[in-house]
Formats: C-alpha cells, structure tokens, sequence
C-alpha cells in the first residue's frame, strides 16, 4: 500500500505543474544543480561526527556505559539488549540501523525485543546529526537548550516505546 | 557542538591508548570513507528532491502548503516571513511521510534565513531542531521494510505504536522548548 503514495503523489504533482504551465524539465535541473554544492558544504559536517562515533565505539566505551547504565535502563523499562541502540541512535542513522538488524536476525523480527527496537528507531532521530547539518550554513555557535531537550524527548519516546509494545 | 566533539574525540582516545592504539587512525580513516559514502548517496538523493522541491516551488504548491500550515508554524516558531515558512511546511511534511533525508535541505534552507547573526540559536531554530529529532511520523517506511526482510509476519503492526509515540515525543519537545524559552528569558531580564 504505502509504496503507492509516492508515484502517485509524483504523478500528481507534475500533471499540476503542466497544468500551471510550469516548465518540469527547466525546474528539475535548477533544482538539481544545488544538490552538489550542497553536499560538499555538508561533508566535513557528516565526516567529522563519523569519525567521533567510530572512535567511540571502537574504544568500547559504548559497551561499558551500556554495562553500567544497564541497572538505570531496567528500572526505566528498556530492556538491556537495546540500550546500546538508544545510547548511538542520536549520532549515526546507518549505526543504528545495522544493530537494528542485528537485533532482529538475533532475536526474531516478530519477538517483543525487536517491536521495541523498531519503533524506538521510528520515533527517534539522529539528533546530533541533524542538528550539525542544519546549523552548518549559519552562524550559530551557541545551541542553548536545543540538544538537551532533544535527548530528553529520545529518552522518553523509547520508554513510552518500549511499553506501548507491551500493551498493543 | 565544540564541547561534546572534544569530549567524544579525547574521551575516546584516552581509552584506546590503554586497549588498541594500532587501531586509531584506521577507524578514522574508514569512518570518514563512510562519510565520503553516505555523501554520494545523500548528493544522489538531495539531486531528486531538490529537484522535486523547484517543482513543487514553481507551481506555487508549496505557497499553498504553507498557508494551509502556517496557522501551526505562526504559532510554534513565532516567525512572520514568508520564506522560511514555506521551507518548514516543506520540511515538516517530508518528514511527516518519513522522507528525513528529503527534509534536511529545506530545514537547512529554512535555518540559514532565521539565523540572525549573532552565533546564538533563535528560538525559532531551536524549535525547529526539537521538531526534526521528535518528527512525527506516519510512515516508518525503512523500519518496516527492514522488519519485513528479516522475516517478520506483520511487519507494518509497529506504525501504530510508533505513531502514539512520536506524538508524545513532539509534543513534549514542543512544550519543553516553550517552557525553557519562557525561564530563559526571564533569566535575562
């Protein structure tokens, strides 16, 4: 079902713009032609937070924390297997969606586990991530309480995951 | 941003002297390849919707998309200019179909003219950075085409627990951000 929306809205959207004389082709390419100035404006942005959650991860200091956080997690109602999964989720999407990967071949895709894991990654972001890439093009040096609130909300959206997987 | 980078880098280093120091300048090197990577797929993916974006522009829909939002957008982001209203209507509907990765040059659009200049946040780009990490989502399209792959009998039964739960998330963003705007601003005077 869903993989109808797109075409259709795609389908729709230039029949209106011919409808409005607009000329698609023309419009694409100025459109397009901004995608490469973009990305490079954008890189070191994305290498840099990479490379941070490489050498985190890499040094183990995630598994420690993910030990010792474990006691907090349980009491909060996340279970222990995903805690690595909501501490990376806020740096790296592609990160956190091959442990998500992980965690359905270990523990089946239809295991309360793996619910809880999927919508934890469908209700969250990578907030560190968009965070950098949004303010890359400005000026802005002082977040003030925008990352904070950010992860507080993460936090909550996987506890309020985690038992709404437990009810429905 | 300065802060926590510094942190994650030395914190990190600190600890891979005592473990694997052969190991440092190989992760970097390969997660900034992995960056080089995930560039190229997202030059590939902002080339079509940017693409899209200039259409949808030239047509006037997303005028019309944004005077259908702007109620919403006038009174979370307090903004009275035309243009980045219509980005965050765009931004926020790419979001809402689970389109991130369509969203983010509209949101970067969208900052770049509500940055006034000062190097500190504005409270309307704080709120739009809350609401791009809570975004409410209708259609976690990855997530269940990943659950399906892995075998799984009902792989779209978690649109609606993740549904309920972005709605909770935005909307304690929204008010946490409110909230904190409002002691903040009585911290100045």
């Amino acid at each position: 079902m869903s993989a109808y929306i797109l075409p259709v809205l795609f389908i729709a959207l230039f029949c209106y713009a011919k409808y409005k004389k607009v000329n698609c082709y023309d419009s694409f390419i100025k459109g397009a032609k901004k995608s490469i100035p973009l990305v490079v404006e954008i890189f070191p942005y994305i290498a840099s937070i990479m490379i941070a959650v490489a050498l985190l991860r890499a040094s183990g200091i995630t598994a420690l924390l993910a030990h010792l956080l474990s006691p907090i997690f349980s009491a909060l109602g996340i279970p222990t297997e995903l805690i690595e999964l909501v501490l990376l989720r806020p740096f790296t999407g592609s990160g956190s969606f091959a442990l998500l990967n992980d965690v359905l071949t270990t523990y089946g895709a239809d295991s309360y586990i793996s619910r809880c894991a999927c919508v934890i990654l469908g209700c969250s972001e990578t907030i560190f991530y968009v965070t950098t890439v949004y303010i890359s093009q400005t000026k802005v040096k002082k977040l003030l309480y925008a990352i904070p609130i950010a992860l507080i909300c993460s936090l909550v959206g996987s506890i309020i995951a985690c038992l709404l997987c437990k009810i429905i | 941003m300065n802060r926590i980078w510094f942190i994650m880098i030395v914190g990190s280093l600190c600890f891979l002297i005592w473990t694997d120091p052969a190991i440092v300048l190989n992760s970097m090197v390969d997660a900034a390849g992995e960056a080089f990577k995930l560039s190229l797929e997202l030059c590939a993916v902002y080339a079509v919707w940017l693409g899209i974006l200039e259409i949808v522009d030239a047509s006037g829909l997303s005028d019309k998309l944004a005077k259908l939002l702007r109620p919403i957008i006038k009174k979370l982001f307090k903004i009275d200019d035309k243009e980045p209203e219509k980005m965050i209507a765009l931004n926020m509907s790419a979001n809402m179909l689970g389109l991130g990765n369509a969203a983010t040059p509209m949101g970067i659009k969208a900052m770049k003219r509500l940055d006034d200049g000062s190097g500190v946040a504005t409270p309307a780009m704080i709120m739009l950075i809350v609401i791009n990490s809570t975004s409410i989502q209708l259609l976690p399209t990855t997530v269940i085409g990943l659950r399906a792959s892995a075998g799984s009998l009902t792989p779209s039964d978690i649109i609606l627990p993740t549904l309920l739960a972005t709605i909770c998330t935005f909307t304690l963003g929204i008010c946490l951000v409110k909230l904190c705007h409002k002691i903040f601003r009585r911290k100045k005077k």
